[in-house]
């Protein structure tokens, strides 16, 4: 016991709730470390325990559901912090898309070598989990969360098992895939039980742009990363002309994480006169503001 | 309805419970399957709110600690009463086909 009368397992639970957020604790950590405690009377116990795993696991979970809360599933959350988990949800959706995208181009890449098998590389059953962001996407729109995010998955594990083959440079090769995997953490993380099912009809559309965007894309190889960069800086345009701030942050950051592989592109010396310009147009729109100056604030 | 969010309304029907006393209730009500942890109670409690099925009532400090009381609104007596409708029109069509195949639809527990 410390000189407040507080024990080492107080302290401890006390620990684990700053994952919370500071509006959640203000309101209701005193309530929940009074049933953490209650029956706990133990000298020995109070001292010397920890909160278990399950508890943890919990309290977690309770953590990324507040962190990143859907308005509808909460009365308390502040408006000023409302719009971290839609943004959330927003750039996870937009790694889906891109996910989309690729599987686009590994179908017509399939196509060409089924045609062409000196062409193309050969077709190995494995190659199916490129097909995994499709998958995800149909299964997301339908409120099936937990198969979404095991086929938003397939790729990831493709491009681990490929490094691990080839035995690759992995920081560089980690830096390339990096949209990738913090939108598919973002999609993880975001899409949490209480956060609502995305509206499927307008996503659909966007669905099947992007999955024909990249079947168009997959005849022209190497130009994936340029599409992909001008799409952004698209899109980052239509949402400040549309004061659409979820979006606009959103965007910002997926500009953001695309340097990571242009970083990786011009370490490699590869096409600097592209890949400069590309990245002074990510950074503009990472940086622009979200907002015209004179719009009313949507989220205030 | 989720089986967490029927029983805490369950709980709840009898009388406002602070959270404790609604661990140990659904505990109680579910015979020992379902041990509700923090995390997941306040999470289920959350949604039950936001959704207008129950309320904070009074607060009170026990050896010290804070207790806050939750209780039922209407609408969630009213979602209990649809929730436990849908269930029991589940068991007796479950009964029905177990019957028809000549076995009891109960079985006593050892």
């Amino acid at each position: 016991m410390d000189e407040q009368g507080m024990s080492n397992l107080e302290h401890r639970y006390r620990r684990l709730l700053k994952v919370l957020p500071k509006w959640y604790r203000q309101d209701r950590e005193e309530e929940m470390v009074g049933i953490f405690l209650a029956d706990r009377s133990d000298d020995l116990d109070l001292e010397h325990s920890w909160p278990g795993w399950g508890e943890t696991g919990a309290i977690l979970g309770l953590a990324v559901r507040t962190h990143l809360a859907a308005g509808a599933a909460l009365t308390s959350v502040p408006a000023r912090v409302m719009w971290r988990g839609e943004v959330v949800r927003a750039l996870g959706m937009i790694g889906l898309l891109l996910g989309v995208f690729y599987a686009g181009a590994a179908i017509t890449n399939l196509v060409v070598a089924y045609g062409n098998p000196e062409w193309a590389p050969p077709i190995t059953w494995w190659r199916l989990l490129e097909l995994g962001p499709v998958v995800a996407f149909a299964a997301l729109l339908s409120g099936r969360r937990t198969l979404a995010k095991v086929a938003a998955f397939a790729p990831v594990v493709l491009v681990v098992a490929t490094l691990a083959q080839s035995g690759g440079p992995v920081l560089l090769w980690s830096l390339f895939q990096l949209p990738g995997i913090v939108t598919f953490l973002c999609l993880c993380l975001g899409f949490h039980r209480e956060a609502p099912t995305p509206p499927a009809r307008r996503l659909l559309w966007w669905g099947g742009g992007a999955l024909l965007l990249g079947m168009l894309g997959g005849f022209a190889t190497g130009t994936g990363l340029l599409a992909i960069a001008l799409i952004t800086v698209i899109l980052r345009v239509v949402a400040f002309a549309r004061g659409d701030f979820v979006l606009g942050r959103a965007v910002s950051l997926f500009a953001l994480l695309q340097l990571a592989p242009l970083a990786f592109l011009f370490v490699g010396g590869e096409v600097r006169v592209i890949v400069l310009p590309l990245a002074v147009l990510l950074v503009l729109c990472a940086v622009a503001p979200v907002r015209k100056p004179s719009a009313r604030p949507r989220v205030s | 309805m989720s089986e967490q969010a029927f029983l805490v309304l369950t709980a709840l029907a009898e009388e406002p419970l602070h959270g404790y006393a609604i661990v140990q209730a659904v505990e109680q009500l579910s015979e020992g399957r379902m041990v509700l942890r923090v995390g997941t109670l306040y999470g289920v409690l959350d949604r039950l709110v936001a959704d207008g099925l129950a309320e904070r009532d009074r607060e009170e400090v026990h050896q010290g600690r804070l207790r806050r009381y939750y209780k039922l609104t209407d609408s969630g007596v009213r979602a209990l009463q649809a929730e436990v409708a849908r269930l029991s029109a589940n068991v007796r069509a479950a009964s029905a086909v177990l019957r028809g195949r000549g076995v009891q639809p109960w079985t006593s527990r050892a």
